[in-house]
């Protein structure tokens, strides 16, 4: 009895969380909320993973984690895609399309009310959650290995660690994705060099010096008290025999977290000491700097981004982005692998507008210019009317997905409500619809200019730096006035009224479809303004068959800005100056 | 009488216990709660001797007090989480010589300072609170000002201490990197 | 009996609260969503984080649960409606909201997780913020009540509810209670676009649903406080005491959500400067006005 009840509500409460994240979902048209089901911001509060469309290798891995952190019973939901071979396999998959959706969350409730309790839910386990252990020397981290054992350089015993703790540099996604435990487990690294540099420096050396830790000008030859305070002795390091190597070490790494290197001094060890030579952060405080992960599926960024920042308490050091879910383009395909199975032209241009699930018809019609320009077909007015409509009725939809993004990071409730119901209404309109809409989207901007806090939130935030180069779009747009995330904001928000009136101006929107181009050759070349910025795309056409092509866009650009955009930032600052950049990690080249 | 005299030693042990916690744990965060309950059962020990308004107080300060001195404890020791099981100890002997010394003169004190008569009648947290004000802003007001100003100045100076002067701070900066 | 009552009212406008909020982020009016999802919390697995501070994790929903609970003890719903009526009642609900941090704090070190630990440390952070802008008002409705009775403070207000009589401590006062109930746009400790979740971050299953239940028990109380200390309390024609007070707690909490839900999240920085070079200016000229009044009308 009471089992079926919890069954039923279990059922009736599926929170889910939407991979690579809820922009794309909306991106497609999909409601999650109108299916029936709330959205979640973790995986610890989902009990649906939502995966809508196909996934890349790296976003596999991090899903199986995401997958992993989630509570039982748990289900995948598998919308227009394959399931990763990193996951047990979809429980339910279906095309992509709300009503299935809605079908399918409705099956899925029935399974779980029928049987959430009665199939034992097993174990899921995958390699990428298995985080390897290595052995280190504390006084020589470059000495590494599988097994435990003593160093070769100095005969310490070697130290366990997880793979990748203190690499900066490593591929360390498997246990650093969404939600990591990092804290304290790196003053675990400090002491045991500490202890380290105690124990055994007492065995080995034979002429040990002993110093009181407060008065370091005490140094007698045995174990003992110092005579000014009383306090037990230390073993003190030999400057001359270690000291050298320990700088090095020490600078190598930065001080990630081997910091407590020189620190055999003193058994008595404070963070002063660990950080003392540290870089300072902005705020002029030093503390033990945290690597943490952001993404790839985090609430505040579009997901398949991924921002590893450098914490010094709640402030950015460094920042680096990367997208996990980049479109492999730039000519490599055309050249290397893919150059024996040229692409149809048709298929190249599905190919490229998949691609970018946030802005396909840009890159539609990127491919559709690219090809006739190739093949030398002249324009045609009405044609080119119907496809700057298509473009600009885009260019809204993607501006509100912005909105509705910055509403989940700032957590601004209405706004996301708001931003994502007009977009689901904008996505498909035709022009009539679209006019109907334009006073639900000039309230929405005048509705933001009377919001309190959101400019004191968003002035001054994510100022470009001024030898910023190749900077386009919107993000260029405002960078002489400002150039900041409020600048940007009202940027995108003009936009949406200018596409508007060029709808209006120009009519019906209609997506680009390739025309007749028949059996021909040549070389091509387009630009379109995305509403991210200008993406240049251009190919080589051999009968009928894209040979190569070469992509360029707006978003790799953007995304080397994020480093600069972070640092010395808070940390809700440098979230929301990535964010403002509006980056599609699907428009970064790989 | 026999319920306060419980409640007295209930509070009173808890308070020693968590104490003890203190120096148990090397973990710095745990600590420093440790040593906020221990002081929370002091309090509960006041309210259990109908001393309301002391209680209460000595409840209310010593969280967010306590809970500042985690956070120093963090930023300033190594291993704030107590996980690689460093021995935070020293001066041992010392101590609990020290220790050991301060128990024993508290426990002299207590047992033959003529603390007089027991109250046969306590008067209620409202008359007390009310007598408490009276001497606040009565008798000892200059007393209790003096020292509520003096504590504002140190805040107020030791804040100024605190934020680094921007020019010289370039300057150091610029000499380090030279 | 009263211990009864008190709690149910208590719970109960905490249900009403989920369903109310569930409401508005849904637009569906579900009676029965709060208890189903309680239920499902209860059914999902509890998951424990891979190297917690088990102590502090366990510990710290049930200690704001009970904080919340401590809170309402002292606040009356009806002159004879209430749990405990303290000769320190004011100073009390100070005492127990001072654990709330102490609760915030663990939840954040607890897990092991950076996330959490931020968060965490945040609250801390914005302490003097929040907590300045609580007490000093208090204390200009103390002085006018001549009293830290509770009782005594809505007596006070029989004839002139203090947000007529010291409008500046009530605003003050709401602010601080939000930021402490750490609501949207004050939910700097769990920030869901910048921490994911912070200190709720980790929790699931059964430590999940006390937490929430907690956290919506904490604005209930913390409304019931404005209720007495600002809104008149009891008082009001026609319909019974313990009426008014429900009315009035559960208006004050559902404005408490709905404010969140229009604003973005504050930053850190503002918060603070804000509460320091106007919120305890302003909290002290309160207190400046409320003492000049006390002196010059009888």
């Amino acid at each position: 009895m009471l089992q079926r009840l919890v069954s039923r509500a279990l059922a009736h409460n599926l929170g889910c969380l939407v991979v690579p994240g809820p922009e794309i979902a909306l991106a497609h048209g999909l409601d999650v909320t109108a299916a029936g089901m709330r959205t979640s911001n973790t995986p610890r509060d989902a009990s649906v993973l939502l995966i809508v469309g196909e996934l890349s290798e790296k976003m596999s891995d991090a899903v199986a984690v995401l997958y992993a952190q989630m509570p039982r019973p748990r289900a995948i939901l598998m919308v227009g895609g394959q399931a990763p071979s990193t996951l047990p396999g979809a429980d339910i998959s279906v095309g992509l399309s709300q009503e299935k959706l809605t079908e399918a969350v409705g099956k899925l409730q029935r399974a779980l009310a029928d049987g959430a309790f009665t199939d034992s839910p097993e174990d899921f386990d995958a390699d990428v959650l298995h985080a390897k252990i290595e052995y280190v020397c504390p006084m020589h981290p470059e000495v590494v290995k599988d097994e435990p054992g003593s160093c070769p350089k100095c005969g310490m015993d070697l130290v366990a660690r997880e793979a990748g703790e203190s690499t900066p540099d490593h591929d360390h996604e498997h246990h650093h994705d969404e939600h990591q435990h990092h804290g304290p487990e790196h003053e675990h690294d400090y002491h045991d060099h500490g202890d380290g540099n105690e124990h055994d420096h007492s065995q080995e050396n034979t002429g040990t010096e002993y110093t009181c830790p407060m008065h370091p000008e005490i140094v007698r030859y045995e174990p003992g008290s110092c005579p000014k305070c009383g306090m037990d002795l230390v073993v003190r390091e030999d400057a001359e025999d270690e000291g050298d190597s320990d700088e090095s070490a020490a600078h190598d790494h930065e001080g990630y977290d081997h910091g407590g290197h020189d620190h055999g001094a003193s058994g008595f060890m404070s963070m002063i000491e660990v950080t003392k030579d540290l870089p300072r952060s902005a705020d002029g405080l030093q503390m033990d700097w945290l690597e943490v992960p952001f993404g790839p599926v985090f609430p505040g960024l579009p997901g398949g981004l991924k921002l590893t920042l450098t914490l010094d308490g709640d402030g950015v050091t460094e920042g680096l982005a990367t997208s996990l879910v980049g479109i492999t383009t730039e000519g490599e395909e055309g050249e290397g692998s893919q150059e024996s199975e040229e692409m149809n032209a048709d298929t190249f241009i599905e190919h490229l507008s998949s691609a970018v699930p946030l802005a396909p018809v840009s890159y539609r019609l990127l491919a559709c210019l690219a090809i006739e320009k190739a093949t030398g077909l002249s324009d045609d007015q009405a044609l080119t009317q119907a496809r700057n409509s298509a473009l600009e009725r885009e260019r809204i939809g993607s501006h509100l997905g912005w909105l509705a993004q910055s509403g989940r990071q700032l957590g601004f409730a209405w706004l996301t409500q708001q931003a994502s119901t007009l977009q689901l209404q904008v996505r498909e309109a035709d022009r009539d619809r679209l006019v109907a809409l334009e006073p639900s989207l000039r309230a929405l901007g005048a509705r933001l200019e009377r919001t309190p806090l959101l400019k004191s939130r968003l002035k001054g935030i994510g100022v470009l730096p001024a030898d910023s180069y190749d900077l386009r779009g919107p993000v260029s747009r405002t960078a002489e006035e400002g150039g900041d995330a409020w600048a940007r904001l009202w940027q995108r928000l003009a936009e949406v009224t200018a596409s508007l009136d060029l709808i209006k101006a120009s009519g019906e929107p209609e997506l680009p479809s390739l025309r007749d181009i028949g059996d021909v050759s040549g070389t091509g070349e387009a630009t379109v303004d995305t509403p991210r910025g200008e993406a240049r795309l251009s190919l080589k056409l051999e009968h009928g068959k894209v040979k190569s092509y070469k992509l360029d866009t707006a978003c790799s650009h953007h995304i080397d800005l994020v480093p600069k955009l972070v640092e010395g930032q808070e940390l809700g600052d440098a979230l929301l100056a990535a964010g403002s950049l509006d980056l599609s990690p699907w428009e970064v080249i790989s | 009488m026999y319920a306060q005299a419980f409640f007295v030693t209930v509070f009173g042990l808890a308070a020693i216990g968590f104490g003890v916690v203190v120096f148990r744990t090397s973990s710095m965060v745990r600590s420093a709660l440790a040593l906020l309950f221990s002081q929370t059962a002091v309090g509960c020990m006041f309210l259990a001797m109908q001393t309301e308004f002391l209680g209460v107080l000595q409840i209310m300060m010593m969280a967010t007090e306590m809970s500042i001195m985690a956070i120093f404890m963090v930023m300033f020791m190594m291993d704030p989480g107590g996980l690689g099981g460093m021995d935070m100890s020293h001066q041992k002997r010392f101590s609990i010589g020290a220790g050991g010394s301060a128990a024993v003169v508290a426990i002299a004190v207590a047992l033959l300072s003529n603390w007089g008569p027991a109250a046969e009648q306590v008067v209620d947290a409202e008359a007390q609170t009310r007598a408490l004000g009276m001497e606040l802003l009565g008798r000892s007001m200059m007393i209790f000002e003096t020292a509520g100003i003096t504590i504002l100045t140190a805040m107020i100076a030791a804040t100024a201490v605190a934020i680094p002067v921007q020019n010289l701070a370039s300057k150091d900066d610029k000499e380090a990197s030279e | 009996m009263t211990v009864a009552i008190v709690l149910l009212a208590l719970f109960g406008s905490a249900w009403l609260l989920a369903v109310i909020e569930g409401w508005m982020v849904t637009g569906r009016l579900s009676p029965a969503a709060p208890l189903f999802s309680g239920l499902a919390h209860l059914g999902r697995e509890s998951i424990l984080p891979r190297s917690p501070d088990r102590v502090f994790f366990e510990a710290a929903p049930v200690l704001l649960l009970v904080v919340a609970v401590l809170g309402m003890a002292v606040l009356p719903l009806a002159p004879d409606l209430i749990i405990a009526d303290l000769g320190t009642g004011a100073l009390f609900i100070n005492a127990a909201l001072a654990y709330v941090l102490v609760a915030v704090i663990m939840a954040g070190w607890g897990p092991d997780g950076a996330y959490a630990m931020i968060g965490g440390w945040r609250f801390l952070g914005q302490l003097i913020a929040y907590s300045m802008l609580i007490v000093m008002p208090i204390t200009a409705v103390a002085m006018r009540a001549e009293s830290l009775l509770n009782t005594a403070i809505v007596g006070s207000q029989a004839v002139l509810w203090n947000i007529v009589y010291q409008p500046l401590g009530f605003v003050l006062f709401f602010i601080a209670a939000m930021a402490l109930a750490f609501r949207a746009p004050f939910d700097l400790p769990t920030a869901e676009g910048e921490l994911g979740g912070g200190v709720d971050a980790e929790y699931t299953g059964v430590r999940l649903a006390v937490l929430r239940l907690a956290r919506l028990t904490l604005v209930v109380t913390l409304a019931s406080a404005t209720t007495v200390f600002y809104l008149g309390g009891w008082h009001g024609p026609l319909l019974p005491p313990w009426a008014w007070s429900l009315i009035k707690t559960l208006a004050v909490a559902v404005s408490m959500l709905l404010v969140g839900r229009y604003l973005p999240r504050i930053r850190e920085a503002d918060l603070m400067r804000w509460c320091w070079i106007l919120g305890i200016p302003l909290a002290l000229l309160n207190i400046i006005i409320v003492g000049l009044l006390i002196l010059v009308v009888p």
